[in-house]
């Protein structure tokens, strides 16, 4: 008994743990978002300028692609199949790198400024979802790095999981985003 | 020679990050066809990636950076005292590192206190100028609220949580090692201040002002977004480790009070914390980008930023003063011999404050002009909070009635606790009303009332933390005579000092000011006098604790003859905790109740004296 | 355990006594207008209120460290209770139904009284007989009485001169940063905001300069930088007669300009 409670606390940085922790991060930056979110109701009320919709809906519209592909990789290499991973991953990151020049190109096109009170929101929240999904390109890239060194497997690839999780949160995040800057 | 090669290694390759920020910024401005440098820009950026070359460089690479390229990680190793210099994984390591760190800079910031309250002797301007005023109360302010955000949580939780759980460590040890190292170059950046300008906008920051005075402001927002982070993720590691980390048998009911506190104030952490970044956020964004979140002409509004800052500093009164509570609450068990009284209303209570804690931050802003329906909600809820915290003081009063008061000194400072921050909290309530605070708002009042809460309940918490748990720290014994010297003198010139701080703000003395009304002089004379009194206590605290630290009589285990798990390893414990894994049998405070016992050793031959409690 | 319960009762009894002379005691600055009359009553309930609750704090401690505590061990533990009985559901009850009192009277109905408008920004009625409109600026203030046309300020005037017995309602905002608009004889504040107009109003009722008492002054109450400290203005409350001719002596002055 007593050996059994010490091999577990040997464990502790176990997968159960992490992923509690990462699920807590999410909550946290939650929060973040929130705050962004309501900053642009107590500023704006629900005004907007003009934005390109067709853009708008396109770039949403990849991003929730981009969550399927970040799925399909997650299930391959749950099976082994890590060729078909580093496929669906590096076709995660293609996608979030269109996403964000999408972003960019909304940006330059933009028909308002950030002098002004609805540019500021739009250029924040645009820009703070932006630096997430950035980020989540440069996890994606770093475990497809380690997979092509040859890490991962079926039993092993918590790194992975972990960062799709994370990529799916920035996706749910933008889902909200969305219609309260193109929409509302 | 290690401590020096460490943090030398990580001195340098943050300058050489930020040299690299610094060029980054130029190589992409010129390329967009600006100036190369642009202040505000570049140190921004020059910060974020310096303090990334910081933590590389301090032992972060190697200990965690290798993993995400898939390499193998390695410790760097230091023997003695010198790993309090490395980026160490153990909990027992990083809690001496907040703690020491905390109270340089609580020490720091209290010298500061007594150069304000030296120009506040008379009217008129003797020592400082307007400016240096402004910059000295504003990094006072600024400095005591991270000593009081992360003192008691950073060191005392890091070191006693795991222990007092049963656990070998931190779930997760290298992020804890992360937050502490974070630290440094936040309270650099803030001691750096008053060289660069000094900060000029109080601890608040509030726009427009803090988005068009000069430029030291970044150092203040990039500091504080800083810390925040280190909050959170601090935040979360504590509440991970509570809940799956706990020994077999350590249920929830059966959780030290003083965890409970932790626990509560994580999710605090977790939850506010983005409000004080998201709100400076803002402030930098209307700096550097020219932005109009606060900007009226443009469609901004600076009721915004008061808004989201005070969603996060409320609650961050109660991160402060919950883990006062916590210590307060646990020594007064021990050291009454009894169980806590009405354990779960004493936890219900925290919980509480956790729940009511979020809707409150506007009692700060009855003043501001917010719109009038808003005062009433406020009010109540304001009021409201006064039940569960009372639900603190109930456990506290019915533990030490007809107890057998050990009147040691962790005890006097735990009781202490008691006292002032029931005066704090009845001022509160002047505060909270609208009709009073329309005159009380930004007087000397509410700088009482807040001295009174904060360095009332959080500090002499933490004072009563550091005695009590001190032996288990360093092994040694304190000085019990210098201990109860400084208790008393502080004890005594502390409500001194602020209660009668409370009239001058009645009378109109207003708060943040070098220059006050000639009616005055008298009573703020009286005050600083006693400020400087209650300043020269800590020289004996210094002393006391340096001294027994190097040269006081080797402590025993269990000199209080304390129950919880803590007590029941070797002064100090060993590096992996406990050498046999501990299983919790019963409560932490049943004392008097025959034959119960916390936690045992299965695995060990012997029980360690002391394991069952009191006599 | 009674004889505790008596002796401790005794002593909170003894505290409060002593504790509640807080509340006759003259703490204010000049009473200048009902406001502060109000103010000054209701900070005394709240004393009154206050105190017990204070003292049975300190009762309780000081009791059980006189009567229960020792300098060295002590031999073994005291009783274990461990409040399962009804004493929290008591004091719950008590301290619940207190917070409930304090939040309706002073509490709500103090508000009620300030704020006859729920959609308003600031304090009292919105309908007066003089209107003030106030500039704040760094690091100062200008006053406009809007009826008149006369403007006071450092540079033209700088005294604030108010006519006894009259409502008058200042409607305030700012130029720069926000400050604050308070005059301590008064008890009344309220900030100073670039963007929106807030507004108080206040009826003097006692006669009262600057010069004899300073807490007939504007002072500004949220820091604003580096003057801050000296953005005062001083306030003059004049029978009214007096205050007609005063604005009169402005006027020229004025249109001089
Ligand atoms: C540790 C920190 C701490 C704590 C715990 C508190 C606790 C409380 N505070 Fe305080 N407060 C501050 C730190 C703290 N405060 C700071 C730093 C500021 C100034 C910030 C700045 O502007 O710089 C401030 C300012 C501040 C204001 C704004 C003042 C102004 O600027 O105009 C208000 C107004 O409502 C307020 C109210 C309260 C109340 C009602 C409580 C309550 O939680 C108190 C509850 C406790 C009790 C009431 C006592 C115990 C209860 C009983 C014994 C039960 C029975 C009692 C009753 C039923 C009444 N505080
Ligand atoms: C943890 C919080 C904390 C603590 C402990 C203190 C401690 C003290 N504070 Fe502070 N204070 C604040 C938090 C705190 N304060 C905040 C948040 C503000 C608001 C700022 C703002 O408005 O923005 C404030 C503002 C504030 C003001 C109002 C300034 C103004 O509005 O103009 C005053 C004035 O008297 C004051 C006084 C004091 C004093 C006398 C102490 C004493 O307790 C200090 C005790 C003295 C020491 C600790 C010094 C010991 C030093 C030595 C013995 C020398 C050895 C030193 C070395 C070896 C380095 N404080
Ligand atoms: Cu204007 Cu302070
Ligand atoms: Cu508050």
């Amino acid at each position: 008994m007593a050996a059994a409670t010490h091999a577990a606390h040997a464990t502790h940085d176990s997968l159960r743990i992490k992923r509690a922790g990462l699920w807590l991060f999410f909550f946290s930056e939650t929060i973040l978002f929130g705050l962004l979110m309501s900053a642009r109701f107590f500023l704006e009320g629900i005004e907007r300028e003009h934005l390109d919709q067709a853009l708008g809906v396109g770039i949403t519209s990849i991003l929730v692609t981009s969550s399927v592909t970040a799925y399909m990789a997650e299930t391959a290499i749950e099976h082994d199949r890590r060729s078909d991973a580093m496929w669906w991953l590096l076709g995660t990151i293609a996608l979030g790198f269109i996403f964000a020049f999408g972003v960019g190109y909304e940006w330059a096109t933009a028909e308002f400024t950030r002098h002004e009170a609805f540019g500021t929101v739009f250029f924040t929240m645009t820009g703070v979802h932006a630096a997430h999904v950035l980020s989540g390109v440069g996890l994606l890239a770093l475990v497809a790095i380690q997979l092509g060194r040859g890490r991962f497997s079926s039993k092993d690839h918590w790194p992975i999981s972990g960062t799709i999780m994370y990529w799916h949160f920035v996706d749910i995040v933008w889902i909200f985003f969305y219609p309260t800057l193109y929409l509302v | 020679m290690y401590a020096l090669f460490s943090i030398a290694g990580g001195l340098s390759t943050g300058l050489i990050g930020f040299y690299l920020g610094l060029g980054l910024v130029a190589i992409v401005r010129g390329i967009t066809g600006h100036d190369a440098y642009d202040e505000q820009v570049s140190i921004t950026i020059g910060y974020v990636c310096g303090l990334i070359g910081w933590l590389m460089g301090i032992g972060m690479w190697g200990a965690w950076g290798r993993e995400w390229f898939g390499l193998r990680t390695y410790w760097r190793k230091a023997p003695g005292w010198q790993r309090y210099f490395t980026f160490s994984p153990d909990h027992k390591v990083i809690g001496i590192q907040y703690l020491v760190t905390f109270i340089v800079v609580f020490l720091l910031a209290g010298l500061g206190a007594m150069l304000m309250r030296w120009e506040l002797m008379e009217s008129g301007m003797q020592l400082f100028n307007h400016d240096q005023y402004n910059a000295v109360m504003s990094l006072h302010g600024i400095l005591m609220v991270a000593v009081a955000v992360a003192a008691v949580i950073g060191g005392l939780g890091n070191y006693f949580v795991p222990l007092m759980i049963g656990a070998e460590d931190m779930a997760f040890p290298r992020l804890n090692a992360l937050t502490y190292w974070l630290v440094p170059p936040v309270a650099a950046m803030l001691l750096a201040t008053p060289f660069l300008g000094g900060i000029e906008h109080g601890w608040t920051a509030y726009p427009p002002l803090s988005v068009v005075t000069d430029s030291s402001q970044i150092l203040f927002g990039l500091a504080v977004i800083t810390f925040g982070l280190t909050s959170i993720l601090g935040g979360l590691n504590f509440i991970i480790t509570i809940i799956y980390m706990r020994a077999p048998g350590m249920t929830w009911g059966r959780l030290p009070i003083f965890v409970w506190s932790m626990f509560v104030t994580s999710w605090m952490a977790l939850l506010y914390t983005q409000g004080f970044a998201v709100a400076l956020l803002m402030v930098l964004l209307d700096r550097i980008a020219g932005m109009s979140f606060f900007n009226a002409e443009a469609g901004g509004d600076p009721l915004l930023y008061q808004h989201v800052f005070w969603f996060y500093s409320h609650p961050a009164v109660y991160i402060m003063v919950l883990p006062g509570f916590g210590i307060a609450l646990e020594v007064i068990s021990h050291f009454s011999r009894k169980p806590l009284f009405a354990y779960r209303y004493a936890v219900g209570g925290l919980l509480g404050i956790l729940g009511l804690g979020g809707v409150v931050w506007a009692h700060h802003m009855f003043t501001s002009g917010m719109p009038n329906y808003l005062h009433g909600p406020f009010l109540v809820a304001t009021e409201a909070i006064s039940i569960p915290t009372g639900l603190v003081f109930l456990a506290a009063l019915g533990t030490i009635w007809m107890g057998r008061l050990w009147l040691r000194t962790p005890m006097l400072f735990g009781l202490a606790v008691i006292f002032n921050f029931a005066c704090g909290g009845v001022t509160g309530i002047f505060l909270a009303d609208v009709p009073t605070d329309i005159h009380l708002q930004d007087t000397y009042f509410v700088v009482a009332h807040f001295h009174y809460t904060i360095v009332g309940g959080e500090i002499f918490g933490l004072f009563a933390g550091i005695y009590y748990w001190f032996p288990k720290m360093t092994g040694r014994m304190y000085n019990e005579k210098l201990a109860q010297l400084h208790f008393w003198w502080m004890f005594i010139s502390f409500n001194v000092t602020f209660f009668v701080m409370h009239w001058p703000g009645i009378q109109g003395m207003n708060r943040r000011i070098a220059d006050y009304p000639e009616s005055l002089e008298n009573v703020n004379l009286f005050v600083s006098i006693s400020a400087f009194l209650l300043g020269a206590s800590f020289l004996v605290f210094i002393y006391n604790m340096i001294y027994s630290w190097i040269r006081g009589p080797v402590a025993e285990a269990n000199p209080w003859a304390a129950r919880t798990i803590e007590w029941q390893v070797s002064s100090p414990p060993p590096v992996e905790n406990f050498p046999e894994p501990p299983v919790v049998r019963g409560h932490p405070y049943d004392y008097g109740v025959p034959g119960s016992v916390h936690a045992v050793f299965p695995g060990a031959a012997t029980i360690p004296a002391g394991a069952g409690g009191g006599q | 355990m009674r004889r505790h319960v008596i002796s401790a009762a005794v002593l909170w009894v003894i505290l409060t006594a002593i504790g509640e002379a807080l509340a006759f005691a003259d703490l204010y600055p000049t009473v200048g207008s009902t406001e502060a009359d109000d103010f000054d009553r209701i900070f005394r309930i709240l004393i009154v209120m206050g105190m017990p609750v204070f003292t049975f704090v300190i009762a309780v401690l000081f009791y059980c460290v006189l009567r229960f505590g020792s300098f060295g061990m002590p031999a073994g533990d005291g009783p274990a209770y461990r409040g399962t009985g009804p004493g929290p559901k008591v004091w719950l009850a008590v301290t619940g139904s207190l917070a409930l009192t304090v939040m309706i009277f002073p509490g709500l109905t103090g508000l009620a009284k300030l704020q006859p408008d729920k959609n308003g920004n600031g304090w009292g009625e919105p309908n007066a007989e003089l209107v003030v409109r106030v500039a704040g600026f760094r690091w100062s203030w200008t006053m406009e009485y809007v009826d008149a046309g006369v403007t006071v300020s450092t540079a033209q005037g700088k005294e604030l001169v108010l006519p006894i017995d009259t409502h008058v309602k200042f409607e305030i905002d700012s130029t720069d940063v926000v400050h604050s608009f308070w005059i301590p004889a008064f008890r009344m504040k309220i900030d100073a905001i670039p963007g929106r107009t807030t507004h108080m109003t206040v009826k003097p009722t006692v006669l009262g300069r600057f010069e004899d008492d300073d807490a007939y002054r504007v002072q500004c109450a949220e820091l604003c930088g580096l003057d801050h400290s000296t953005m005062t203005f001083p306030v003059r409350v004049v029978p009214r007669a007096e205050f007609e001719q005063w604005l009169q002596s402005q006027k020229p002055a004025a249109a001089a300009e």
